[in-house]
């Protein structure tokens, strides 16, 4: 098994947190992704749409898709539990886990994809003006966050779960790549960043 | 136990077809997003982010997300399997899952959020990045004629809720034109495969 990764990048950086806490270890193979390895002819091969993460399973077969792969990991090291043990637990944390990445990492995404020029040779053509309008949404969704993060410990609930994970690696390349701002008004927001942080599997 | 949907819109769709599948049916409350009603304070409580479908259960609890809600389905009622029966299954469905609906529904989605009337004046609209994502949605339906001529579904062998999502995000595509070429025979023989289901008129 082995793992193609980049170091500054956010979706493998939510798959090293993941099994991190879950003590998993799998070897990586760095890509140059900024110099387009992930979009080559043999790339393309291993993963048809590109880009990373990428697990290489032992019998040569490929799995993409950052969530996808911890489901799978999920699946074969249910301990420490990440993703829900019952319906309805699943179904929560799912919810959760969707929010902060269709809609916080989402705009998120977008913002960086059009006002960063690190990511034009890779991306192509960029709309600043459609980039600056999805930071402006991010701020928004990441006050409705801190609004539903009052009177819970965690994004989904009193334990920490791959939502968590998700709206981390989301903020952080937020603020590293797109101009985020973590207003020091969103006070529970403030609370649970440092919270989730401060876990060591942070570091992944 | 309700759903909160509106008919027109692809997500809710999502959830309907599936919940057709399984068998299992659920009353909908119709909001319309057409008038704003998904951005007024009550629905708000509902579901904070504002989207459709919302599932409510009857201890009150608000659940949002399509895929979630179908995942809280799945778990509930097995059978027929839609999301993977083992850890490799489930991945690879959600991977295709996932594929087909940052590529396919989402581009299609950007395509009409950023070009048509409806939205007009509500949402801010770049009408030039509509057209990138217009673009590339054909670009990808012409991929995803290939794929089908060595496999009869999305995801592998049997439909799975990557079908689902595939089929709606096709479907939704029409708002902008968007259709499946005559030269696609592959596509097109899968796109009559999974609308001839009962469960496409859900």
């Amino acid at each position: 098994m082995k793992l193609y990764d980049f170091p500054g990048a956010p979706n493998p950086r939510r798959l090293r947190i993941f099994m991190a806490e879950k003590g998993i270890k799998v070897p990586l193979e760095q890509l140059e992704i900024l110099k387009g390895a992930g979009r080559t002819p043999e790339f393309l091969k291993k993963n048809p749409f590109g880009g990373i993460p990428l697990l290489e399973l032992d019998d040569g077969s490929y799995l993409a898709e950052s969530v996808a792969i911890c489901r799978y990991l999920e699946g074969l090291h249910p301990e420490p539990n990440l993703m829900g043990k019952d319906f309805r637990e699943q179904a929560l944390i799912e919810m959760w886990q969707r929010r902060a990445e269709l809609s916080l990492f989402g705009s998120i995404g977008r913002a960086f994809q059009n006002t960063n020029p690190i990511i034009a040779p890779v991306i192509g053509q960029q709309f600043p003006e459609y980039g600056a309008k999805q930071l402006a949404t991010a701020q928004q969704t990441l006050a409705v966050f801190d609004a539903q993060l009052k009177g819970k410990e965690f994004i989904a609930g009193p334990r920490y779960t791959i939502a968590d994970i998700t709206a981390l690696v989301a903020i952080e390349f937020g603020k590293q790549n797109a101009g985020l701002q973590l207003d020091p008004a969103l006070k529970e927001i403030a609370r649970w960043h440092q919270a989730v942080s401060s876990r060591p599997s942070a570091k992944a | 136990m309700k759903l909160y949907e509106f008919t027109q819109a692809p997500n809710p769709r999502r959830v309907r077809v599936f919940l057709a599948e399984k068998g299992v049916s659920v009353p909908t409350v119709q909001v319309n997003i057409g008038a704003a009603e998904n951005r007024k304070p009550e629905f708000l409580k509902i579901n904070p982010m504002g989207g459709l479908p919302v599932l409510e259960l009857d201890d009150g609890t608000h659940i949002a997300e399509s895929v979630a809600i179908c995942r809280y389905f799945e778990v509930l009622h097995p059978e027929p399997n839609l999301m993977g029966k083992d850890a490799k299954e489930q991945a690879v469905v959600e991977m295709w899952n996932r594929r087909m609906e940052f590529e396919v529904l989402g581009m299609a989605a950007g395509a009409f959020r950023n070009t048509s009337d409806f939205f007009k004046g509500r949402i801010p609209q770049v009408r030039e990045y509509g057209e990138v994502c217009h673009a590339a949605v054909i670009k990808r339906l012409e991929w995803l004629d290939q794929e089908l001529a060595n496999r009869e579904f999305i995801a592998g062998n049997r439909y799975t809720i990557a079908d689902i999502t595939a089929l709606i995000g096709i479907d939704f595509g029409r708002t902008t034109q968007i259709r499946i070429q005559p030269e696609q025979k592959n596509l097109a023989r899968w796109h009559a495969a999974v609308s001839a289901r009962p469960s496409a008129k859900a």
